[in-house]
């Protein structure tokens, strides 16, 4: 998403949304997040997902602008969101992309295919800094 | 025991087992069979927005821990991309 996020950030807004963890350490931890210590229990307090949140932006380097789900998960629950998910909200504030339920439906390419029809291709972003979550 | 309730019983076991092993292949290995069934498969009947639909208005709390917006409040003079996901 952050090549994304770099080719087409001239003309459309992004904004990330954390919402509870996937993988925690207390639920379904996968071998690849203890790889690459990624290692946290599910936050119990909002003031745990802000700190996961910016441990994730600063060890990633992430440019994206952020926001935190409350502990109510009030934006996990009108989106559907966990564990992941894109969408495209038009100037109307309607839906105008509603991607699949992550990680086997979640498709970052459908949401350049839809920027590429409305703005033209872009690929001028390298491929350097491109961390692979959210 | 008659030969048709083992054959049943015999087919509903082969079924299983095969479930058991694509789930183990699909999920990367047999302990993420319970993680898939337990925390994904209650999720795979949600995602009820459409193309068109409203968006919802949330509110979200900024990474500074204090500040807080609507997502709404980000939405207007151009499409916005919205990403939702974890670190882990």
């Amino acid at each position: 998403m952050v090549k994304i996020y770099n080719d087409y950030k001239d003309h459309v807004d992004f904004l990330t949304v954390y919402v509870r963890e996937a993988h925690p350490t207390d639920e379904w931890q996968m071998k690849s997040n203890v790889k690459e210590d990624v290692c946290y229990a599910q936050p119990k307090t909002l003031e745990q997902r802000v700190a996961i949140a910016n441990d994730f932006v600063q060890r990633q380097k992430y440019p994206l602008p952020f926001g935190i789900d409350d502990m109510n998960d009030a934006a996990d629950l009108a989106y559907s969101a966990w564990p992941e998910r894109l969408y495209i909200i038009d100037e109307h504030g309607r839906i105008a992309y509603a991607g699949g339920m992550g990680p086997f439906n979640y498709d970052p390419e459908e949401v350049r295919a839809w920027l590429a029809k409305r703005y033209g291709p872009v690929t001028q972003s390298s491929s350097a800094a491109a961390p692979s979550k959210p | 025991m008659s030969r048709f309730w083992k054959w049943t019983l015999g087919s509903v076991l082969g079924l299983l087992v095969a479930a058991f092993v694509g789930l183990s292949l699909m999920a990367g290995s047999p302990k993420d069979v319970y993680g898939l069934v337990r925390y994904a498969f209650p999720h795979m009947h949600r995602g009820k927005l459409r193309a068109g639909d409203d968006a919802p208005d949330v509110r979200l709390l900024a990474l500074d821990g204090s500040n807080r917006f609507h997502l709404r409040e980000r939405t207007g003079a151009r499409p916005l991309v919205v990403i939702f996901g974890s670190y882990t």
